[in-house]
C-alpha cells in the first residue's frame, strides 16, 4: 500500500519546485502513477509511507503540444493514450499509434504519461525506442537558488541504465522534443506473453521514408529495446539501408545485422530468432505504409512477416 | 494527516465528502460510498474488475489517487441499471450466457460499453483488444465476446430487440437446451454481494501476519504492542484456540495459525482486527516474533530420503499419502510385449487465480452462535471442522456460502475461516477480512506438482500389456486435499484403457514449500499427461495414427477399470470421434513436418498475435469516404 500525508496536486510548475522545496527529501513525484502503485505493493517495495506525493500530471506546460515541420513538441504529462487520439501527433510520429495500441491496454495508457515511461527508464519500456528513433531531446528543468534552470539532453543518453536516468535531485522531466516525421511509414512490433498487459519481451520501432518511386527508401529510423539493459538506436543498420531499395535480399542481410546485439539477461536464443523476425515485419510494414509500390514487397514476403 | 475535501459527481449525484490523501479511487467508490459493483481482484492494473468512467474515459479505479478524479464526473457499473432496467450490453451477457463466477462481469460491461461507445460498429478483433485490461478466468472470453457483439448488432437495428426476450428453454425442459442463469442479472449489474463487498455495523478490519520463513521454530510471540494500539481491538494467535487445533480435508494437519513452528512463506502466524484496515497493518509491524530457522526441505523427491527434515512428527517419512494399485503382473506384461517405452514426466505448481481473492465476515449472533460467511467450497465440512477448533456444539456454528467469485478447487480449504471465527468470539465485533492477490498468492494452495516416471509396454499391433507409474507430488507444507488427488491420481493414471496389467503408485510427500490442494481434474491430470504422452510416443513407434491407437485400447460399455468399478455405458469412442473431427485431423502416424503443415492457414487457426484491429476500421473508413 503507499501511504501518504499529503496529496498535492500543484497547477504549475512553480507551485511544484515550491512543494518540492518544502518537503525536500520526502516526496516523491507521481503523474500518471501506473507504475508507482503497483511498485509500492507485497512483494515488491511493500508498504510505503511518503510525506507528500505531488501529482505533476496536471500542471499545464506539461501537457503542452506543438506540432512544427521539423520538430514535434511535447509535455511529460502526455497520456499514451493521446498518441492514439490525436491525429496531429500521430502524423507527425508515424510510429508512435503503433506503439500506444500495444501499451499495456486501453484504460491504463489515459493514465500513463509518456514522461513516467521515460523516468522509470524499464529496459522493456515500450515508449522509449519509438522516441529514440525520433531523436528525441529531453527539457529538464529545476529550482536553483530561486531561479528556474532548463537543460536539455538527447534522450539516448539521458537513460543510463535499468531504471537509471540522468535526471538530478529536485529536478522535473518537462517536456519531450520530436523529429516531426511526416509521410515515414511508422510500425512497432512487440511480444511478451500475452497481448494486453504485458512487459515486452522485445520491442521494435520502424521508421521507413520511401522515394517517389516507392522502390527507394530515403530515411529509415530503427530503434530496439528489451534485448539488453539499455534501448538501442540501429544506426549501422540504417546506414546500411539508407538510400537502398527495399528487396527482399536487403532486408534479409538488414534484419541479421542487429541479432548479435542480444545482451539481455534470459532467452537469448530466443530473442536472437525475435529480433530477426520482427526487423523483417518492422521494415515490411512500415514500407507498405510510407507507401511502398506493391510490386517491390514480395507478396510472399509479406505474407510471411508482415 | 490532513483529508482532502473531494467533491466529484457520482453516478450524476454530487459528492463532496472528506477522502483520505491515501485512498484509490477504488477505495473511496466502494469503502465510503458502497458503490461495490465495481471490484478489486488485483490491485495493481492487470484484471480490470475495477474499471470505471472517469469523465466518460474507462480507467482502473485501483490505479488512480482518489485526488486525482477531484471535479470530475464519475460512472461506475450501477450508473448503468440505475433506472432498474438492464443496458443493452447487460441484457446481452444475460442473453448469451456470458456470465459465469461473475467477478469479472462489471468490468468486462464496462469496457463492453466503452468500446461500443469508442466505435458503434466494433469488430469482434477489435472487442477483443479493447477489452485486453479485463481478464475473465472462467468462460473462456468467447461468450463474453458473443454478447458485445449481440449488444452491438441490436443498437444498429440489425438484430431486434427481441432477441433478448427470446424464450430459450421451455417450462420444465431443460436437458440439452440453453438455460439462461438467474443469478446473471444480479451479477451483471453489479448488485450481487460477494463476501469483501459486504459490511455489517460496526464492523472491524482483519489483517494477518504472515511467516517470512519456510521451516522455522517460533521460539515466543509478543503481541501487547500490537494488543495496546488505539483502534486495535484483538490480537490472536494459535494461543487463542480453545479446541482441537487442526483442519484440513483428509488429515487435520493445519492450524488455524502457526502452532511451534512455520511451515512455509506465507503461513499466517498472528491476526489483528482493528476499526480501519490500516491501523491493523500498523499492529502487525508491532508483532515481536523471534523465529529460529530450520533446515527445510524443497524438493519431494529429497523429503523422501532418510534424514531428510521432517515436517509433522506424525509423518517421519514426509509422506502423507500413498497410494498403490496393483491387477496382474506386470513384469509378465512387459515380457508379452514388442515394444517397451519409459520416459519420465513433470508437471509443475499451478495458481487457480480466480479473479475474487480469498474474503470473509465472521460475526456472534444474538444467540452466541458464530456465524462465518465466506466463498467456501465446503461449507458443511469446514462447519464440522470449525466446531471442533472452537470446542462448541456443532448447533452454534454456522457457515453462510457466499458467491464464489471463481473457486476451481481453490477454496476447498479453510484457510482463514478460522481466524475470523476466532476474531468474533474475541472482540464480540463483526470483523471481516479481504486477501490481497499476492496474499491469494502466497498463501493458498496451487496445483500439486508432479514428477512421473512411466514405463508401457505393447503389442506390435497397439495393445498395451503393461504399464507401471510411480508419480511423486509435492504436497506442499500441509496436507489439505493431498490424500484425495493422489487417490484419483492413482485410479485415473492408466487412462480409460484396457490394460491387463498395471502397476501404480502414487505419493504425495511434505515438502517446504506452498501447500498444494484441489485444482480442477484432482490429480488426473499429472498421470494422464504422462500416460496420454505416452501413447502418442507409442503411435510414432508404432507407426499407428494416435486416434487409432486409442480406439484400440478403448474400454467400451461394460468394462470394468483397473480399480474393479464396473462401467455400464463408456463415451470414450464418442469424445475420440467428436474430438477427430473439430480439431481437423490429419489421419497418420505422427510426423514432424514442420513448415509443410497441411493445416496451416486453414478456417479457424488463429493467425499470430498482431494488434491494431482498429487502424484497419480507420483505414476502410477513409478509403469509404
Ligand atoms: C498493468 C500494467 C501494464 C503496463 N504495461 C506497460 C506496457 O505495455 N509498456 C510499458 O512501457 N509500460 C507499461 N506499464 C508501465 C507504466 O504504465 C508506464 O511505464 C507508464 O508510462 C508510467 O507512467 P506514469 O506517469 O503512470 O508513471 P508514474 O508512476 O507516475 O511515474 C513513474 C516514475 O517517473 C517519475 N516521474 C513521472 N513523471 C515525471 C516528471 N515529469 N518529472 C520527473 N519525474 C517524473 C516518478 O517519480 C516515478 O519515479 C504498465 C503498467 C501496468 C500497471
Ligand atoms: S485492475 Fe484494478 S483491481 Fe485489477
Ligand atoms: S465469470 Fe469471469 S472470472 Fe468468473
Amino acid at each position: 500500500m503507499l501511504i501518504c500525508d499529503e496529496y498535492l496536486t500543484p497547477a504549475s510548475l512553480d507551485e511544484a519546485f515550491a512543494a518540492m522545496e518544502k518537503h525536500r527529501g520526502h516526496y516523491r513525484v507521481v503523474a500518471g502513477a501506473t507504475d508507482t502503485l503497483p511498485w509500492a505493493r507485497q512483494g515488491r517495495a511493500g508498504d510505503v509511507h511518503i510525506r507528500a506525493l505531488i501529482d505533476v500530471a496536471k500542471i499545464p506546460e506539461l501537457n503542452e503540444k506543438k506540432t512544427g515541420d521539423r520538430r514535434v513538441r511535447f509535455g511529460a504529462a502526455t497520456p499514451i493514450q493521446r498518441f492514439l487520439d490525436d491525429p496531429a501527433l500521430g502524423r507527425a510520429m508515424p510510429c508512435m499509434p503503433r506503439c500506444a495500441v500495444w501499451f499495456a491496454d486501453d484504460q491504463i495508457r489515459s493514465l500513463a504519461t509518456i514522461g513516467g515511461n521515460i523516468i522509470n527508464a524499464s529496459p522493456a519500456a515500450d515508449g522509449t525506442p519509438c522516441l529514440i528513433a525520433h531523436e528525441a531531446t529531453v527539457e529538464l528543468a529545476a529550482r536553483r537558488g530561486g531561479k528556474t534552470a532548463r537543460r536539455k539532453m538527447p534522450l539516448e543518453s539521458f537513460i543510463t541504465g535499468p531504471n537509471k536516468t540522468a535526471l538530478e535531485d529536485g529536478e522535473l522531466l518537462v517536456a519531450i522534443e520530436c523529429d516531426a516525421l511526416p509521410g515515414y511509414g511508422g510500425s512497432f512490433e512487440k511480444v511478451g506473453h500475452r497481448r494486453s498487459l504485458v512487459i515486452s519481451l522485445v520491442c521494435l520501432a520502424a521508421l521507413v521514408k520511401l522515394d517517389s518511386t516507392g522502390r527507394k527508401i530515403e530515411d529509415v529510423r530503427l530503434a530496439i529495446a528489451g534485448i539488453g539493459p539499455l534501448p538501442l538506436r540501429l544506426a549501422e543498420v540504417e546506414k546500411f539501408l539508407r538510400g537502398g531499395p527495399i528487396g527482399m535480399e536487403r532486408l534479409e542481410r538488414a534484419a541479421a545485422m542487429p541479432v548479435e546485439l542480444v545482451a539481455s539477461r534470459t532467452r537469448q536464443e530466443y530473442r536472437r530468432d525475435v529480433v530477426r523476425g520482427f526487423m523483417m515485419r518492422g521494415l515490411i510494414n512500415a514500407a507498405r505504409r510510407a507507401g511502398a509500390d506493391a510490386a517491390a514487397l514480395a507478396p510472399e514476403l509479406e505474407a510471411a512477416y508482415a | 494527516m490532513p483529508d482532502l475535501h473531494f467533491v466529484a459527481t457520482v453516478n450524476d449525484r454530487k459528492v463532496s465528502r472528506s477522502a483520505k490523501p491515501h485512498q484509490r479511487l477504488l477505495d473511496f467508490l466502494r469503502d465510503d460510498l458502497n458503490l461495490t459493483g465495481n471490484k478489486e481482484g488485483c490491485g495493481a492494473g492487470e484484471c480490470g474488475t475495477c474499471s470505471v468512467f472517469v469523465d466518460g474515459v474507462l480507467m482502473k479505479s485501483c490505479l488512480m489517487p482518489v485526488a486525482k478524479a477531484q471535479g470530475t464526473s464519475i460512472e461506475t457499473i450501477e450508473a448503468l441499471a440505475r433506472t432498474g432496467e438492464l443496458s443493452l450490453l447487460q441484457k446481452a451477457f444475460h442473453k448469451a450466457g456470458a456470465s459465469q463466477c461473475g467477478y469479472c462481469i462489471p468490468g468486462m460491461v464496462m469496457a463492453a460499453t466503452a468500446a461500443i461507445r469508442a466505435n458503434p460498429f466494433v469488430g469482434r478483433e477489435e472487442i477483443k483488444e479493447r477489452l485486453g485490461g479485463n481478464i475473465c478466468r472462467c468462460t473462456g472470453y468467447q461468450k463474453i465476446f458473443d454478447a458485445v457483439e449481440m449488444a452491438r448488432d441490436v443498437q444498429n437495428g440489425t438484430l431486434p430487440a427481441t432477441a433478448f426476450a427470446e424464450a430459450d428453454a421451455e417450462q420444465g425442459d431443460f436437458i440439452g437446451k440453453n438455460v439462461r442463469r438467474i443469478d446473471a442479472p444480479s451479477k451483471v449489474s453489479g448488485a450481487l454481494k460477494y463476501a469483501g463487498d459486504m459490511t455489517m455495523p460496526g464492523m472491524l478490519h482483519v489483517q494477518v501476519l504472515r511467516s517470512p520463513h519456510a521451516h522455522a521454530r517460533i521460539v515466543s510471540i509478543d503481541t501487547s504492542a500490537a494488543e495496546a494500539m488505539p483502534g486495535v481491538e484483538g490480537v490472536i494467535t494459535s494461543a487463542d484456540v480453545p479446541g482441537e487445533d487442526g483442519f484440513g480435508v483428509f488429515v487435520n494437519d493445519q492450524p488455524v495459525m502457526a502452532r511451534g513452528k512455520v511451515r512455509y512463506v506465507g503461513e499466517a502466524v498472528a491476526a489483528v482486527a482493528a476499526e480501519d484496515p490500516l491501523a491493523a497493518v500498523r499492529a502487525l509491524e508491532k508483532i515481536k516474533v523471534v523465529y529460529e530457522e530450520l533446515p527445510a526441505v524443497f524438493d519431494p523427491d529429497e523429503a523422501m530420503y532418510d534424514g531428510a527434515p521432517v515436517l509433522h512428527d506424525y509423518a517421519p517419512d514426509n509422506i502423507t499419502m500413498h497410494v498403490p494399485i496393483r491387477v496382474g503382473d506386470v513384469e509378465k506384461g512387459f515380457a508379452e510385449s514388442d515394444l517397451l517405452l519409459e520416459e519420465n514426466y513433470a508437471t509443475q505448481a499451478v495458481e487457480h487465480a480466480y479473479l475474487e481473492p480469498e474474503a470473509g465476515l465472521a460475526y456472534l449472533d444474538h444467540d452466541g452462535v458464530v456465524t462465518v460467511v465466506s466463498p467456501s467450497q465446503n461449507i458443511t465440512h469446514h462447519r464440522r471442522l470449525l466446531a471442533r477448533i472452537l470446542a462448541m456444539p456443532i448447533a452454534k456454528v454456522r457457515f453462510i456460502m457466499s458467491p464464489v467469485g471463481g473457486g476451481f478447487g481453490g477454496k476447498e480449504d479453510m484457510i482463514y475461516q478460522g481466524m475470523l471465527a476466532l476474531l468474533a468470539m474475541k472482540t464480540r465485533r463483526p470483523v471481516r477480512l479481504v486477501f490481497t492477490r499476492e496474499e491469494s498468492i502466497v498463501s493458498t494452495a496451487k496445483r500439486h506438482p508432479s514428477r512421473t516416471n512411466l514405463r508401457m509396454g505393447l503389442t506390435r499391433d497397439g495393445r498395451i500389456r503393461a504399464l507401471e507409474m510411480k508419480m511423486i507430488s509435492d504436497g506442499g507444507a500441509y496436507g489439505l486435499s493431498t490424500a484425495g488427488v493422489m487417490r484419483k491420481a492413482a485410479i485415473l493414471a492408466a487412462g480409460p484403457y484396457v490394460i491387463p496389467h498395471v502397476k501404480i503408485d502414487t505419493f504425495g510427500v511434505y515438502t517446504n514449500n506452498t501447500p498444494s490442494g484441489a485444482f480442477r481434474s484432482f490429480g488426473a491430470l499429472q498421470t494422464e499427461f504422462a500416460t496420454e504422452s505416452m501413447l502418442d510416443v507409442a503411435a510414432e513407434r508404432l507407426g499407428l495414427d494416435p486416434f487409432a491407437i486409442r480406439r484400440i485400447n478403448a474400454m467400451r460399455d461394460g468394462a470394468t477399470t483397473h480399480t474393479k468399478q464396473k462401467l455400464g455405458s463408456v463415451s470414450l469412442l464418442r469424445a475420440l470421434e467428436a474430438a477427430e473431427k473439430a480439431s481437423g485431423w490429419e489421419a497418420g502416424a505422427p510426423v514432424s513436418r514442420g513448415d509443410k503443415r497441411g493445416d496451416l492457414g486453414r478456417d479457424g487457426n488463429r493467425p499470430p498475435v498482431s494488434l491494431g484491429a482498429r487502424f484497419e476500421t480507420a483505414e476502410k473508413q477513409q478509403a469509404a469516404e
